[in-house]
């Protein structure tokens, strides 16, 4: 009997508390809302595909609009850039990697599946870049694939090339891969040497 | 038994024989690179001794650096694994000279097996049947030509001392044979250091059948049946399974004992690996090469015969007699394994080096992931690309495939581009579950696949696929949410800091008050 008096004590005591201090889930909760009550309006490129979406996360809850489509999500964070989606029963878990520095992409797995997404901000004018064509017609960059190291050059500059014709080769990883044009023109600039370490993105050669 | 080994390779294999010598109460040792300080099967060794730099050249490969550290720490034996010096007989012959056990067969048997156009010629003397070429290195590009007009295109250049598909091309016609020459020459010289190259006729629609032997130092000899490896690209095996989907018994055994010829003729000892040729009509099997090691798709074996090759390999070094005879070997059910790379499927398998940031290895019944790595791990530029190997068990060939296809969809690797949303579409495919394997395989199924990209296309997208787009939008946006939030909160850092500073001398001074008083 004098067990049960005292949890009731104690019980009265910790509602008492909670009535003068609220919890600090509380606090975290009228940040968020103080923060986010608005909606917030950005556009989400998906694998090329533009939709407008505006979306307002209060804690767990978060409602978003894509295209007309009305979603109420409970939004949980796993981990750093991993997201739980649930919606209507149905459990999204999203993984977010960046896809390339270069081109501010993100990769986003859903499940088994996997987009590219690039968002931009209207607000912030910060336009995420397109990604980079390699050949405008005209030009045509010859960019490593990945870091790695030139094993030959198999071209000089101011060479007439057909498309197909291999100009430079990579090894990385014990394979040799040979960089090929993709367009007949001729040999405007060699930027490496054989015995070059060169990093991902960079430009090997460039043909016109 | 012994008390130490040294393992003289890093990744997957490092830590399926580590797992061997723990069984067997064996303390193992590794050798790691600077590029491996931080790596799994250092962490999971007894000790580890830093052999050189990233460059494999400088470190795995490094002969005396690996003996030292095997001398230096004590072990009685050391285990190659597979690839670097795996099947380098100068390897072998310096280890039995510094009065240490290879984990392997004898220098001699090494050096007849290991140079492919040696191998062809014991297998000849052998009574074993090979696909017709040169015996010798090619000496230059003229005698290649020579060569290849001599038994017709279309002919295969091979590494001498290769394997693992480097430095190995396919010539369909004349045109392309300098280029090709070179390449392969250049490539072999890379990856083997030794730049020579031969040539034999190429086998058109052929299946990849291998044969695993085992033999002891007291002449025994048994087979452990085959592994189908027809699907490869690149020359490099992805998907390997036991049996095969041919699954004959007449053939097995007849395969099995020209494997055994083979391995008799050069008195090997330890595990090994005959791979042949078969002609999917005739089933005609033609010797190709023999590898004086464990191979990489040894699992599958395991799986289905029960047998622990490398527990087995280690009783051998030891010299005791095989632990089992021909006749206790049954094979149950059926086995297969995909390689999981670092690499790109969609951009023709580009290496995709980088940090692994998520990783979900998959589980459940009958399922086997040997891995060499965890979440937070490196995949550098400096190895192969292999970062694990997953197979799966089945009592048949469709039930296996079941497992194989839940286990890749649980695979879930972050950072880094993988091959298993290649395998995810494999496992999926009517060609395959069907058990119509050629090593053309890849190539059908690329054409397949690109067809059915385009049809995709022009249907309407269904609403599941949308609403996982939209998911994938809302994720970015939540993300991108949260590191404005932390933006928003860093500018606010410094006055938040003084405050803080305050509650904490206050809550500092209080806690030493309660602690002194």
């Amino acid at each position: 009997m004098k067990g049960k008096i005292e949890v009731r004590s104690q019980n009265t005591e910790f509602r008492r508390e909670r009535a003068a201090k609220p919890p600090l889930s509380f606090i975290l909760n009228c940040d968020f809302w103080i923060l986010y009550s608005a909606f917030m309006k950005l556009i989400a490129e998906i694998d090329g595909e533009k939709r407008e979406l505006e979306i307002k996360r209060d804690a767990y809850s978060v409602v978003a609009q894509l295209n007309g489509r009305h979603y109420e999500i409970e939004a949980r964070d796993i981990r750093q850039g991993i997201f739980l989606l649930i919606v209507n029963g149905h459990a999204y878990e999203c993984r977010l990697n960046q896809a390339d520095t270069k081109r501010k992409s993100l990769e986003v797995s859903v499940g088994t599946h996997a987009y590219n997404v690039a968002l931009t901000d209207p607000k912030r004018l910060r336009t995420a870049q397109q990604p980079g064509a390699h050949s405008d017609g005209t030009t045509a960059q010859i960019v490593a694939p990945m870091p790695g190291k030139v094993v030959r050059v198999l071209v000089e500059q101011g060479a007439q090339v057909e498309a197909g014709a291999n100009l430079v080769v990579v090894e990385a990883m014990k394979m040799q891969n040979e960089m090929k044009s993709p367009k007949a023109g001729i040999v405007t600039s060699i930027n490496v040497k054989a015995g070059a370490t060169v990093n991902g993105g960079d430009v090997l050669v460039v043909v016109e | 038994m012994f008390r130490k080994i040294l393992i003289a390779n890093r990744g997957e294999i490092a830590v399926r024989i580590i797992r061997a010598c723990r069984d067997l109460d064996i303390s193992p040792v590794a050798v790691y690179s600077e590029a491996d300080t931080d790596s799994l099967h250092v962490r999971l060794a007894d000790e580890a001794y830093l052999i050189g730099p990233a460059p494999s050249i400088e470190s795995y490969l490094r002969i005396e650096k690996i003996i030292n550290a095997a001398r230096a720490c004590g072990a009685e034996a050391i285990h190659p694994g597979y690839g670097f010096l795996a099947e380098n007989a100068d390897f072998a012959q310096a280890v039995l000279d510094a009065r240490l056990t290879f984990i392997g067969p004898s220098p001699e048997a090494m050096r007849l097996m290991g140079a492919k156009t040696s191998a062809r010629r014991v297998a000849t003397e052998a009574g074993v049947t090979v696909v017709p070429g040169t015996t010798e290195p090619l000496e230059s590009l003229d005698e290649a030509r020579r060569v290849a007009a001599q038994i017709g295109y279309p002919v295969m250049l091979k590494a001498s001392a290769g394997g693992g598909g480097k430095g190995m091309r396919f010539v369909a016609t004349e045109e392309e044979l300098p280029s090709a020459f070179d390449t392969a020459q250049s490539e072999a010289a890379a990856a083997f250091g030794n730049p020579e190259v031969y040539l034999e006729k190429a086998v058109e629609r052929p299946r990849h059948i291998e044969i695993q032997i085992f033999a002891d130092q007291h002449g025994n000899f048994v087979h452990l049946g085959e592994r189908e490896c027809s699907i490869q690209r690149r020359h490099q095996k992805v998907i390997e399974e036991c049996p095969s989907p041919i699954n004959d018994a007449a053939l097995r055994a007849s395969m099995g004992e020209a494997a055994i010829k083979a391995a008799r003729a050069v008195n090997y000892v330890g595990a090994g690996t005959v791979e042949f040729l078969v002609s999917d009509r005739t089933r005609e099997f033609f010797f190709l090469e023999m590898n004086t090691r464990l191979q990489v798709e040894h699992p599958v074996t395991e799986l289905v015969t029960g047998f622990d090759l490398v527990r087995e390999q280690i009783s051998v070094a030891l010299g005791e007699p095989l632990s089992f005879r021909q006749e206790d070997v049954s094979w149950h059910g059926h086995a297969i394994e995909c390689r999981v790379y670092a690499e790109d499927p969609d951009s023709n398998f580009l290496p995709s080096p980088g940090r692994i940031m998520h990783l979900r290895s998959p589980s459940g019944p009958c399922v086997r992931d040997d891995s060499g790595v965890e979440a937070g791990a490196e995949v550098s530029i400096y190895y192969d690309p292999m970062i694990s190997k997953l197979a799966a068990w089945g009592r048949t060939r469709s039930e296996a495939i079941d497992r194989l296809r839940r286990a890749l969809d649980e695979y879930m690797v972050g950072g880094i581009k993988t091959t298993l949303p290649f395998f995810r579409e494999i496992v999926r495919d009517a060609e395959f579950t069907n058990g119509n394997l050629d090593t053309g395989f890849i190539s059908r199924f690329f054409e397949r696949r690109a067809e059915a990209a385009l049809r995709m296309k022009s249907e309407e997208t269904d609403e599941a696929e949308t609403t996982r787009r939209d998911m994938a939008a809302i994720a970015a946006a939540l993300d991108y949410m949260q590191a404005q939030k932390q933006n928003s909160t860093g500018n606010q850092t410094h006055a938040q800091e003084e405050q803080q500073s305050n509650w904490r001398l206050t809550g500092r001074a209080a806690l030493h008050r309660r602690i002194y008083e």
